[in-house]
């Protein structure tokens, strides 16, 4: 804790005296102060998010139970409640389903750079990071909150999503472990959207510069997504659902950690 | 061109008519200013290009090795099945994780080498010193917009070409053609006009917001608004023909042709030419194609034939076409408005 830049006083009080507890309903204003165009973007997305899928999602449940009461199955009324689900529905479906698979990237490519090396390129650190609060527990409060800001709704948004594709799992040949609906539902689709604003975050301290940065975390992040789907999900020591969803979000959560403890590192070993 | 800064010249009565376009100068410029992405960009698609190349010999090598069982022994054969399940389980998801890729390349494209191209010179003030040169600023704008869209317009079409090439062997096994929407966008012409119109959406919204990564989030909207867009209106283009036949349409693909034509609506006819009843068309529609059907009815299908597909892409490459240059007019028109 040595990078405190506290007040002279301060030093004053002994080694006794730790650091003061982090003003979190302060740092929270800050936050929300600096990040408040994303923090809006996100919010209104997902409220649109959620009622679109909503009134998908009612529709298609709504055809597919009409669907499975019909009889007879071979008859033309049902066939053509058939060709209409495994089309129209099916391809609404798809299209929400990719939307969600590309959201957690593309957000955290806007939310995780700037965090570090929007300060940086705008030389507001040599102001923020003079503060009573010192440089890493700013960094590491507004890491904290914008985190959750993005990891809350991703979880909301996979629980969604989950129910509006459940109907298309009993037609279309898929199961939980297919490897999209595997990646969407229950704790990994937060984990990614946690890993991939984690990866933003690190590779801004790292680049300093915002859109090198933006774009180098696209890139990364395809490249681990694309490694765990063809390479590592294939040796995890666990075969079922529920063992293979911690499993990943597991690991997730300590690479997540991992990126944070090499952020706030790297805010810490940067002369100012 | 009354913001040229030449220097005044006393004695003339009219002014001069501006210099020529220091082109050699400007293509520097341009280099000096966007080597990131000018080097990225290139970089970038050769790597995925190598990828391409060498995962789509070993997936041309697999289909030729399908399309090889299924002309001489059917599916039936033990060795066919598990040729189809390999290619299916190991080919086919690769394949399809590059496809979505490469329906938001343009985007990615446009938007990085498109928002900062002037929103940058004027987030960190360096438009005071670039729009004030002899060439003047709307001559350097036109210029860079120029270059960085003659770029990003070459290489995305080879890269949609390789791309076409690499996605050709599943087409057939996952029931595609060349006018399913993710296939129509990713190749042909419409493939560097999606990634033009983005570099224009870019640009535009760059030197509207006058901030980079504002302009660079409202580009993925906007461009995902163009794309539904053309999606939608893409069955209006006029080069759909109608058919009526006397058996049931008959959906028929090959190995060698694959693909269902793009059936946009189908009617029945009764004798007399009049609306047949619902539970009589229902049958007739659903019916397995080729069926026969009850004499005097006529089933009708507005169709777009597979042979359609080049008017389709010169119609959509087209209006993206204009669209792009009535973006880059009105960005042209704000650097001129915007007061230095």
């Amino acid at each position: 804790m040595t990078v405190f830049a506290g007040v002279a006083s301060r030093a004053a009080q002994g080694a006794a005296a730790g650091p003061r507890p982090v003003p979190w309903p302060g740092m929270l204003w800050v936050t929300w102060r600096q990040h408040r165009g994303l923090l809006i973007t996100v919010a209104v997305g997902f409220c649109v998010a959620v009622a679109g899928m909503l009134v998908t999602g009612l529709r298609i449940h709504h055809d597919y139970a009409l669907l499975s009461t019909c009889h007879p199955a071979a008859s033309a009324a049902c066939q053509g409640l058939s060709n209409f689900f495994t089309s129209t529905d099916w391809h609404e479906g798809q299209f929400v389903h990719v939307a969600v698979q590309a959201a957690p990237v593309l957000v955290a490519m806007f939310a995780g750079p700037p965090v570090v090396a929007r300060e940086l390129e705008a030389r507001t650190f040599r102001f923020a990071w003079t503060q009573g609060i010192g440089r890493v527990r700013w960094t590491a409060a507004k890491l904290a909150l914008l985190g959750s800001a993005l990891v809350l709704p991703a979880f909301v948004i996979s629980q969604l999503l989950t129910w509006l594709y459940a109907p298309f799992l009993r037609t279309q040949g898929l199961t939980d472990l297919t490897p999209t609906v595997f990646d969407t539902s229950g704790l990994c689709y937060a984990a990614w959207t946690l890993v991939a604003f984690c990866l933003g975050a690190f590779l801004g301290a790292l680049v300093r510069r915002t859109l090198a940065a933006m774009a180098v975390t696209l890139g990364s992040y395809i490249g681990l997504a694309a490694l765990t789907w063809f390479y590592l999900r294939n040796h995890y020591p666990v075969k079922t659902y529920w063992p293979m969803q911690l499993f990943e979000a597991g690991w997730l959560l300590i690479l997540s950690a991992a990126l944070v403890g090499g952020t706030l590192w790297l805010v810490r070993r940067y002369a100012a | 061109m009354s913001v040229l800064t030449l220097p005044a010249q006393p004695g003339q009565q009219t002014a001069p008519p501006p210099p020529p376009v220091p082109w050699r100068r400007m293509v520097w410029v341009t280099w000096r200013q966007h080597r990131a992405t000018l080097i990225s960009v290139p970089a970038v698609l050769a790597a995925v290009a190598v990828f391409l190349v060498i995962f789509g010999l070993k997936a041309h090598h697999d289909y030729a090795a399908l399309v090889h069982c299924s002309l001489n022994q059917g599916q039936q054969t033990q060795a066919c099945a598990q040729a189809f399940r390999t290619f299916n389980s190991s080919d086919w998801p690769l394949a399809n994780t590059c496809s979505i890729l490469m329906q938001l390349a343009p985007v990615l494209i446009g938007a990085f080498a498109g928002a900062p191209l002037l929103a940058r010179e004027l987030e960190t003030g360096t438009f005071r010193f670039a729009w004030t040169q002899g060439v003047g600023r709307e001559r350097l704008a036109i210029a860079k917009l120029a270059l960085l869209a003659v770029t990003l317009v070459v290489l995305a079409g080879a890269f949609g070409e390789l791309f076409s090439w690499f996605f050709q062997p599943f087409l057939w096994t996952e029931e595609m053609n060349r006018l399913t929407e993710t296939v129509f966008d990713t190749s042909g012409i419409v493939f560097p006009a999606f990634t033009l119109v983005a570099f224009a959406i870019g640009a535009f919204l760059g030197m509207l917001f006058r901030r980079v990564i504002p302009a660079l989030a409202a580009t993925l909207g906007v461009y995902l608004a163009v794309r539904l867009v053309a999606w939608g209106v893409r069955k209006y283009y006029p080069v759909a023909v109608v058919t009526g036949n006397t058996k049931i349409f008959s959906q028929f693909q090959t190995p060698r042709v694959p693909g269902y034509p793009w059936i946009l609506s189908s009617w029945v006819t009764g004798p007399g030419g009049q609306a047949a009843s619902p539970s009589v068309a229902n049958q007739i529609l659903n019916g397995p194609p080729g069926g026969s059907i009850p004499p005097g009815y006529t089933e009708w299908n507005r169709w777009i034939p597979l042979s359609h597909y080049w008017p389709m892409q010169f119609i959509e490459a087209g209006w993206l076409l204009v669209l792009s240059i009535a973006l880059f007019a009105a960005t042209v028109s704000l650097v001129r408005r915007r007061a230095a």
